[in-house]
């Protein structure tokens, strides 16, 4: 700490703070326009300029200047007002000043300061600036007439997203921010350099005109797509979502946002929303009302044991928790589970097992804390985007070690020294186990490693892992694989992240034990830094696990319930918001299976192929329209209220089924908080939360650790066969599960699915980009848009899978690679 | 007092007006000349054969009677229009702060005053009937 005096207070500040942190902390306001907190100081506007004593009351910038010991500061001399309002007059004479159809009036720091420093008229003359608009893509606008040239956009495109998009281009007066080229701006669409830019010059496309700043509510929510568990802030005009409000105090992502939680959000007032229930009547869904159709709904339900259900992990905690209620005592069936089972066996197999419970044993916050990143997959960065915001600071500003392996390059792979071993598709488990097999004939294990149980065990099964085996069956080479070991091993602090989701189907229960089998022999886990983290795909999918919303005791997992439909062990099939025709491997055993039961029920916030295919459709709510709580990845507990009214005639997940409980004979809890109450009282870690405390600010529910090894399964990759391509599935960065689907934005950017592709193999069946490719695998074939990368190893072929319009389980039946044909 | 002399002063004043130009119009033969500043219907203004409006949201902000509802839009060039102005004449109190309001000088207030009419949905002025004739 040093002793500072800032306008003849006298203050303390840390030593590693600049004068305007200093007088932040100590409540005196310092204009910034230039300066953002996530950013590293730059100094280009001079907004900030304050004298310094010292310095012989030079004015100098205060977000680039470090407090030393008795510096004596002055903030608002008569002198520094009248550069303030020069630096201002500069903006201003080449600035349009078009305020009036300017979509950030009203919340533009340029307009702010105007109007604090009553700029209202200019001693200099000027013309305006000409530079053309870019409007060519459909999500930024950029009109650099209004820039100035605080730089924020480019410097957060590099030190956070790490996309490098823009940059500062031309010199001197011409001086602006410029894409590739001076070309259009064709980037990953995160919308982070529209949410810093403190004027118009970077405007979001799809709230154009939509609204002004101030008559917008402002809700603060938890995003809704992937685990990551973003807060965000929605900017609601007429019960209507048209935006989202940055705000750089919220969450640890500090206001960051990726395309879907930024872009993403129309869905909640989409046109295509359910607003009735629907029930079938002579082969088709006719519109009636809710009590015909939760009578109806409540009758089948009495058949116990041949009911079974499945929810997607986007419902809140409590519905989920409302849910197994219903089913295990008012229905009587074990039968339930989320997201086809694997992707969540992770958690739910894996870290139990291996570490006792079934979350975690790291959280995000970890990552920054970390000497050594190992990432399985590069996917990471798709699947979890801001996730891989905290990857890219952790690498780029504290120049944490980044190893990644991966059956294909990625975005992670390019930041500086990232290593990316590229193996061949499905041989991650036997990697892992070849790390962890060198760790132990190296003797770089910990000695507390041999006291876990089932050391020894592990250390005899392993023995066919040698790093030189592995390496001819995987296409790496010994030496990486040894070198990557040791680097593990040898590292303070090492974080291992994989992330997990329906596309993944080899990310399942032995990787995470492969996984945790390293952290355990090197002792890398329970450890600020140190531990596994399972990124779980959706908004509440450990909040899922934690609920207990799946397969236990004897019931059936999702793709028994599938099964069991077909042989006709279950004749009612509850589906609470899951799409399984889309998102499930094997579509034909999925059709099958939903034309086989007996009565289909769906809820949903859209006529989906599978709601279309039911007996009885209920309309739904979106987060934005409920109250409760989204557990995320590393079991951040955060509690969302609506931001709109809902629909009268939806209901959400929650009074869909407290109501089936009444008409069942039961009695339901009266409200999701009266629910959670319970859910604190009986689930592990959440004890001591309530919705009152969680208003306020999310909590972490503890996770407690009890180590074991256990051997996990490699199932070897299969064979690599002439004029063959290794189908891996997964997500794309601009997609999360099915919803994403009702999302504007992600639509704009990646309309449909695709087949990416090397170059090498393209050159070979000589396509090109856009051509339609026949996709052809032992379960049948389909249509696919060509897209040639430059990230794809030869052999490998990519697609993601959350499209209705092309399902890419129609030739992909849960393998987590298929051998594929392709034909033009 | 004398009680007449109050009765003679009032017929005094009569007889006078009797002789002075009278004050009452017979409207709707005769009509009122209404000053220039009078706050009568608004009216949108128009320049090369568009509305001036650009929708800025100004007027409906500051209206106290929030009477005005505007809804913006984007046209082919890219510019911001008003694709909705509606002032809805039954809550207007003619106070004129969204003439003072405006940035550009899009809005008016005209010397019409005859606004009365049969249906409450006809108090509700569109874009069209607001724009400059
Ligand atoms: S950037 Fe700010 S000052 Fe410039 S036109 Fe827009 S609102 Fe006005
Ligand atoms: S949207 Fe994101 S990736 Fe694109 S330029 Fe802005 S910050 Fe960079
Ligand atoms: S576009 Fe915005 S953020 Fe980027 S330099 Fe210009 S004013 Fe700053
Ligand atoms: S999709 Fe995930 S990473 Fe993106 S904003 Fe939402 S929670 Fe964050
Ligand atoms: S203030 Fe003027 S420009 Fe703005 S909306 Fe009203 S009439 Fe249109
Ligand atoms: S805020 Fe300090 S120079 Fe811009």
């Amino acid at each position: 700490m040093v002793n500072v005096t800032i306008d003849d207070k006298q203050v303390t500040a840390p030593k590693t703070a600049t004068i305007y942190e200093a007088a932040k902390l100590n409540g005196i306001k310092i204009p910034i326009l230039c300066h953002d907190k996530k950013l590293k100081p730059f100094g280009a506007c001079r907004m900030c300029l304050v004298e310094v004593e010292q310095m012989k009351g030079r004015q100098i910038p205060a977000c680039t200047t470090p407090v030393t010991e008795g510096m004596i500061i002055r903030t608002s001399t008569p002198d520094i007002i009248k550069a303030r309002k020069m630096v201002l007059e500069l903006l201003l004479l080449n600035h349009p000043l078009d305020c009036p159809v300017c979509d950030k009036s009203g919340d533009c720091d340029l307009q702010n300061l105007t109007y604090e420093y009553k700029v209202n008229t200019n001693r200099f003359k000027d013309e305006k600036f000409h530079h053309s608009i870019d409007y060519n893509n459909p999500l930024i606008e950029r009109d650099m007439n209004r820039c100035v040239l605080c730089g924020k956009c480019a410097r957060i495109c590099d030190e956070i997203v790490s996309f490098g998009a823009l940059t500062f281009i031309d010199r001197g007066i011409e001086t602006k921010i410029g894409c590739e080229f001076d070309d259009a701006l064709n980037c990953e669409f995160c919308g982070s350099c529209v949410s810093v830019c403190p004027v118009g010059a970077l405007l979001a496309r799809p709230f154009k005109h939509k609204a002004r700043f101030w008559a917008l509510t402002k809700h603060t929510s938890v995003c809704g797509y992937c685990g990551t568990g973003c807060n965000l802030t929605l900017g609601v005009k007429d019960n209507k979502v048209l935006t989202t409000i940055y705000d750089e105090n919220q969450g640890f992502h500090k206001g960051q946002l990726c395309v879907r939680g930024r872009f993403g959000y129309q869905f909640i007032n989409s046109a295509q929303r359910l607003t009735s229930p629907l029930v079938r009547k002579n082969g088709k869904l006719m519109e009636t009302s809710w009590d015909e159709a939760l009578e109806l709904v409540a009758g089948r339900l009495k058949t116990g044991t041949s009911v079974a259900a499945l929810a997607t992990p986007r419902l809140t905690n409590e519905e989920l928790a409302l849910f197994k209620t219903l089913l295990l005592e008012n229905v009587g069936t074990k039968n339930f589970d989320h997201s086809a089972g694997f992707a969540h066996s992770a958690l739910t197999e894996g870290f139990t097992r291996s570490f006792g419970e079934s979350a975690s044993s790291a959280s995000i916050l970890d990552i920054q804390k970390s000497d050594m990143l190992l990432v399985i997959k590069t996917d990471a960065y798709e699947t979890h985007p801001v996730v891989g915001f905290e990857v890219n600071m952790a690498v780029k500003n504290k120049g944490v070690k980044l190893s990644i392996i991966s059956d294909k390059r990625g975005k992670l792979s390019k930041l500086p020294d990232a290593t990316t071993l590229v193996h061949r598709p499905g041989c991650e488990v036997a990697v892992l186990n070849a790390i962890a097999k060198t760790i132990i004939d190296e003797k770089l294990s910990v000695d507390t490693a041999m006291t876990v149980p089932g050391y020894a065990e592990i250390v005899t099964a392993l023995s066919e892992f040698s790093a030189e085996a592995v390496a001819a069956q995987s296409g790496l080479t010994a030496a990486d694989i040894k070198k990557l070991a040791s680097e593990y091993a040898t590292a303070e602090k090492a974080l291992i992240v994989f992330p997990v989701g329906q596309g993944y189907a080899g990310h399942n229960a032995d990787l995470a034990s492969a996984a945790a089998n390293l952290a355990l022999l090197t002792g890398k886990y329970g450890k600020e830094g140190c531990g596994v983290l399972c990124l779980s795909e959706k908004n509440n999918s450990q909040g899922a696990v934690d609920m207990g919303f799946y397969a236990q005791d004897g019931g059936l997992n999702s793709l028994q319930i599938l099964d069991a439909c077909v042989s006709g062990a279950v004749k009612t099939l509850f589906i609470a918001g899951e799409d399984p025709l889309t998102s499930y491997p094997d579509r034909t055993k999925v059709k099958a299976a939903l034309d086989a039961v007996e009565f289909l029920v769906v809820s949903e916030l859209f006529l989906t192929e599978t709601a279309a295919m039911a007996d009885v459709v209920l309309p739904a709510c979106s987060f934005a329209e409920k109250e409760g709580t989204f557990t995320s990845t590393d079991r951040r507990v955060q509690f969302i209220k609506p931001a709109i009214r809902k629909n009268a005639q939806t209901k959400t997940d929650f009074e869909i089924f407290s109501d089936l409980i009444t008409r069942l004979g039961g009695q339901s809890v009266a409200t999701p908080a009266e629910k959670f109450t319970e859910i604190a009282a009986h689930t592990p870690g959440y004890a001591g939360l309530s919705h009152i405390t969680l208003r306020k600010e999310g909590a972490f529910a503890t996770a407690a650790t009890k180590p074991a090894f256990v051997v996990p399964n490699s199932t070897p990759s299969p064979a690599i066969e002439n004029g063959k391509l290794a189908l891996v599935t997964g997500s794309v960065l601009y997609h999360n599960g099915t919803l994403s689907q009702y999302g504007e934005g992600p639509m704009h950017v990646c309309p449909e699915g695709y087949l990416e592709l090397s170059r090498m193999d393209a050159s070979v069946y000589k396509i090109a980009d856009n051509d339609l490719l026949t996709v052809s695998s032992a379960a049948g074939s389909m249509q696919l848009k060509a897209k040639v990368s430059s990230r794809m190893p030869a052999g490998v072929v990519f697609a993601p899978y959350h499209f209705s319009s092309a399902p890419i389980n129609s030739i992909w039946t849960g393998s987590p690679v298929t051998m594929v044909t392709v034909a033009k | 007092m004398n009680p007449i002399t109050p009765i003679i002063n009032g017929m005094k004043i009569t007889f006078k007006h009797m002789f002075m130009k009278p004050v009452t119009l017979q409207y709707p033969t005769e009509r009122p000349k209404v000053s220039q500043r009078f706050r009568g219907l608004h009216g949108l203004k128009v320049s090369h054969s568009k509305a001036k409006c650009v929708a800025c949201y100004l007027c409906p902000t500051v209206c106290p009677a929030k009477c005005i509802t505007v809804e913006a839009a984007e046209d082919a060039n890219h510019d911001k229009y008003a694709a909705v102005y509606e002032i809805d004449m039954l809550r207007c109190i003619f106070c004129g702060y969204c003439v003072e309001a405006c940035p550009v000088d899009a809005l008016k207030m005209t010397g019409e005053f005859e606004l009365a009419n049969y249906h409450r949905q006809d108090f509700i002025y569109s874009k069209e009937r607001l724009l400059e004739k």
